[in-house]
């Protein structure tokens, strides 16, 4: 057996290092190291609860809208408010901007380059591949950077600046957007669709959505141009449908609250069974592996503090589980759970996998492009924005949102209107985490066991699809 | 890299960049430099002529805020400008190759261009437990930061964590976080404070360094004066407001509906040297104070750690009275500590003196 480390990754959000016990050519054991601790949990206490608005955001350079419409949300269950309506659909459409950016980010500029690696020069694909998604010189990023940067106008519209906006508070959003506003935001969100539909996907996204299974998803990608085709075409012929399998539970905490309820619902979902409900009081954090303190196993009343000097421990991120198992979150979760037709039908064949989890990010890209038109018209701009509430109860409250990675808490405790604990529990701290103390692995450390590296070793590119297929943002992970 | 002769013009060349493109960038970075028409030309020519400057870029204990930022530039090049043309040589965000490889190219850079490259650093180095709040490649940033300043021409500290600290360096600072000038002494640094930095006030310094290979002129605080010398209040549009005595006082709010304000929201604009106000944000679009929010002071040292972003600067007895609201700046920058409150003692009074009849204009 042979021991091999790979880091730091590049072309991931912050720093990650991941160690495989290599047998044979087949990784047996992994382990997934978040090598970055800041203690945003320890700062936040102590302070004035809306505080969290501004620092909790800070977490994170690339979600920081979910960071902050999930530290609204717990500040608002704390003061046992409703949001404005028109709040909500602001949030929803900036929210949905950030994390449609985020996808479009993962595909071009980190995921799709390591298919220009040189090993693949022998496929007959690698010429087109290497021009277009190369690192840095691809002309794909060429068009998806302005698609990007056009579509995050919306967050200088809702939210003033973007990364770290300020606008998102608990009981909406700070300012009122005016009619030639909403008639910025359609011009934006016409762009990003057609943008879309002519780079992405060469369709309309009318007809991209009504492709309900595999075989029709064959047939409708027959001899079409755009990215999405080409990635089908490449995850054929390298198999990513057999690579980096999860660990086959799926959560979703559910995602862009309206007033009828979620428009990607809340749920579980397990292998060969159906979408149930989210039992909230199952989720714990186990630190056997991390460089923590034991303190509560349930989020509510768990404190961070580091100890460095852990026997065994290997990574600063603790370990959550639902109802003691390891559980993948992210865009084919939350598509699973929402009954998306294709990704649902993908799922229930072949689980979670890098190809599947590329996938369902495109499609949910394609949903929220349509989602967000409808919010920016459903605007009732003479109506309020925001609904003002300081009255913050002493007790234990938790915000509940999904980040594009996947399900995002905070739990923040409240005594004496100050924060006296808070707790965060970021997507990749799901994916990433590290073994529990039954030494189970985290879903990454799961999807990685198996994998052939070959002769490659540590160079074996199969590993990096597999991390980068779960879109990691290692920054979130530890905090 | 193996380019050591290589200008910035034919690399733009190479990339297909068209010669009108190439000029009309000039003479925006002229522009956005505050240069004038006539730099234009210099810029084009130092272009054409200098070999390019090698960048590399840093992460150390960070968000990647900045990089986010930086990447969405509205400038017209910039996505091929910066991230390909100046040879951002090593920024592990965007990069192609990962691990050793990757380490290979630092060590590289450092030899090749000993003396020349500039070091970009996103975040700080955390120095408790030895540094391994923050391990890369299998050593604590500290030390790679270390053997990475030896050698470099000058450093660029982005963005709050690298300038002064920023959040995670707030009470009771877990991992002691340490800005960059405390750990690296004996090289020029240019500080970018925000959180984050401005994506053009981002390319206007790297352009700027690269064009001219020197920084530009720095406050002292080591800000780039071009970008810093203004406070948010100076040049805000709801500055009217504020001297008639007209505020916000609750989200929302019919005076919020009518642009009113924001200073008893909280709003640090008073006190904060940065370019929001006049650059903005998102391409031009907007920034906090537009969005209904009050400004936090991102880019001031210590802005974390002053008391509740939503708790008022200070109160003030008479509104609507020019000299007190640069009594309010004055007052509460004297609190920040003494570096600041030389700066806004000396500076500011100088420069508040002089810039108060434009900003009147500007109204």
């Amino acid at each position: 057996m042979t021991r091999i480390t790979i880091g730091p990754f590049n072309r991931v959000e912050g720093d990650l290092e991941v160690r495989l016990d290599v047998e044979e050519g087949h990784v047996v054991r992994a382990e997934v190291t978040a090598p970055l601790y800041r203690g945003f949990e320890q700062i936040l206490a102590g302070r004035p609860p809306l505080d969290a608005l501004v620092l909790a955001p800070r977490i994170c350079g690339i979600c920081s809208v979910s960071q902050s419409v999930a530290a609204a949300a717990a500040l608002r269950d704390a003061m046992g408010c409703e949001a404005a309506p028109n709040g909500l659909l602001a949030t929803n459409i900036a929210h949905a901007a950030e994390n449609a950016a985020d996808h479009l980010t993962h595909f071009y500029l980190f995921f799709m380059p390591d298919f220009a690696r040189e090993t693949y020069s022998a496929h007959d694909w690698y010429g087109a591949t290497s021009e277009r998604f190369a690192a840095v010189r691809g002309n794909a990023a060429r068009e998806a950077l302005p698609a990007r940067t056009r579509l995050l106008e919306t967050m200088g519209i809702i939210a003033g600046k973007w990364p770290h906006s300020l606008a998102f508070q608990p009981g909406g959003t700070t300012r009122a957007i005016d009619l030639g506003e909403r008639v910025r935001l359609l011009s934006i969100a016409t762009a990003f669709r057609s943008f879309l539909e002519r780079v992405v996907f060469a369709d309309s996204l009318e007809n991209v959505l009504a492709i309900a299974t595999a075989e029709e998803l064959d047939r409708w990608r027959d001899g079409r141009s755009g990215d999405f085709s080409w990635f089908l075409r490449l995850a054929d012929s390298l198999r990513l449908a057999d690579l980096g399998r999860g660990p086959g539970l799926l959560m979703s905490y559910g995602a862009y609250h309206g007033m009828n309820g979620e428009l990607f619902p809340r749920g579980i979902f397990a292998p060969r069974a159906t979408v149930e409900p989210l039992p909230l009081a199952q989720i714990t954090e186990d630190v056997s592996h991390a460089w923590m303190r034991e303190s509560s196993a349930d989020p509510a009343y768990s404190t961070t503090v580091p100890d460095p000097d852990k026997a065994q421990a290997y990574s600063w991120c603790k370990a959550p589980r639902l109802s003691g198992q390891p559980i993948e979150v992210g865009a084919i979760a939350r598509q699973t759970i929402a009954g998306q037709a294709l990704v649902a039908d993908l799922v229930s064949a072949s689980g979670s996998n890098v190809r599947n989890r590329v996938i369902a990010r495109l499609i949910e890209t394609a949903c929220i492009a349509l989602a967000m038109e409808q919010w920016i018209k459903a605007l009732r701009l003479s109506e309020p924005f925001c609904v003002n509430s300081r009255d913050i109860a002493d007790g234990a409250h938790v915000g509940l949102v999904e980040a594009a990675r996947g399900s995002l808490g905070h739990w923040v405790a409240v005594r004496g209107g100050k924060i006296e604990r808070y707790q965060i529990i970021a997507p990749t701290t799901w994916n990433f985490s590290p073994r529990d103390s039954l030494d189970v692995g985290g879903p990454l450390e799961q999807a990685l066991v198996g994998t052939d590296v070959g002769e490659a070793g540590p160079r074996a590119v199969a590993i990096q699809h597999i991390v980068r297929s779960f879109d990691p943002c290692m920054v979130c992970t530890a905090h | 890299m193996g380019a050591a002769t290589e200008t910035f013009y034919s690399v733009i060349r190479r990339q297909g960049i068209t010669r009108r493109s190439f000029h009309k960038f000039c003479s925006l970075t002229a522009t956005s430099l505050g240069l004038g028409p006539l730099a234009a030309s210099r810029i084009a020519n130092a272009l054409e002529t200098k070999p390019r400057v090698p960048v590399i870029w840093m992460h150390g204990l960070e968000c990647t805020c900045c990089s986010e930022s930086f990447i969405r530039s509205a400038h017209p090049l910039v996505k091929d400008a910066v991230l390909s043309m100046i040879s951002l040589d090593y920024d592990d965000t965007i990069m192609a190759a990962a691990g050793h490889q990757a380490e290979a190219i630092l060590e590289e850079t450092r030899i090749k261009h000993k003396g020349q490259y500039i070091l970009a650093v996103e975040g700080n180095p955390p120095l408790n437990e030895g540094g391994m709040f923050c391990i890369d490649g299998g050593k604590p940033f500290v030390e790679k930061l270390k053997m990475m300043a030896e050698d470099a021409m000058a450093i660029i500290a982005w963005g709050a964590c690298a300038s002064w600290g920023c959040v995670q360096a707030a009470k009771p600072n877990p991992t002691q976080a340490t800005p960059i000038d405390k750990v690296i002494t004996n090289k020029p640094i240019i500080k970018v404070p925000g959180c984050p930095p401005i994506a053009e006030v981002m390319t206007g310094v790297v352009t700027f360094i690269t064009t001219f290979g020197k920084l530009p002129e720095l406050d002292r605080q080591g800000r780039p004066k071009m970008f810093y010398s203004q406070r948010i209040h100076d040049k805000c549009y709801r500055r009217p407001h504020f001297d008639a005595g007209q505020f916000v006082e609750e989200w929302d709010d019919e005076a919020a509906r009518k642009g009113y304000c924001l200073y008893k929201m909280g709003c640090k604009g008073p006190t904060t040297y940065n370019a929001c106000s006049t650059v903005r944000w998102n391409g031009g679009v907007s920034f906090p104070i537009q969005s209904g929010h009050g400004c936090i002071g991102c880019s001031e040292d210590g802005f974390w750690d002053k008391g509740s972003f939503y708790d008022r600067l200070t109160n003030i007895k008479q509104f609507g009275i020019e000299k007190n609201a640069d009594q309010v700046g004055m007052v509460a920058a004297g609190a920040v500590g003494a570096a600041v409150a030389a700066h806004a003692a000396v500076t500011a009074v100088k420069r508040l003196a002089g810039k108060r009849e434009d900003a009147a204009q500007d109204q």
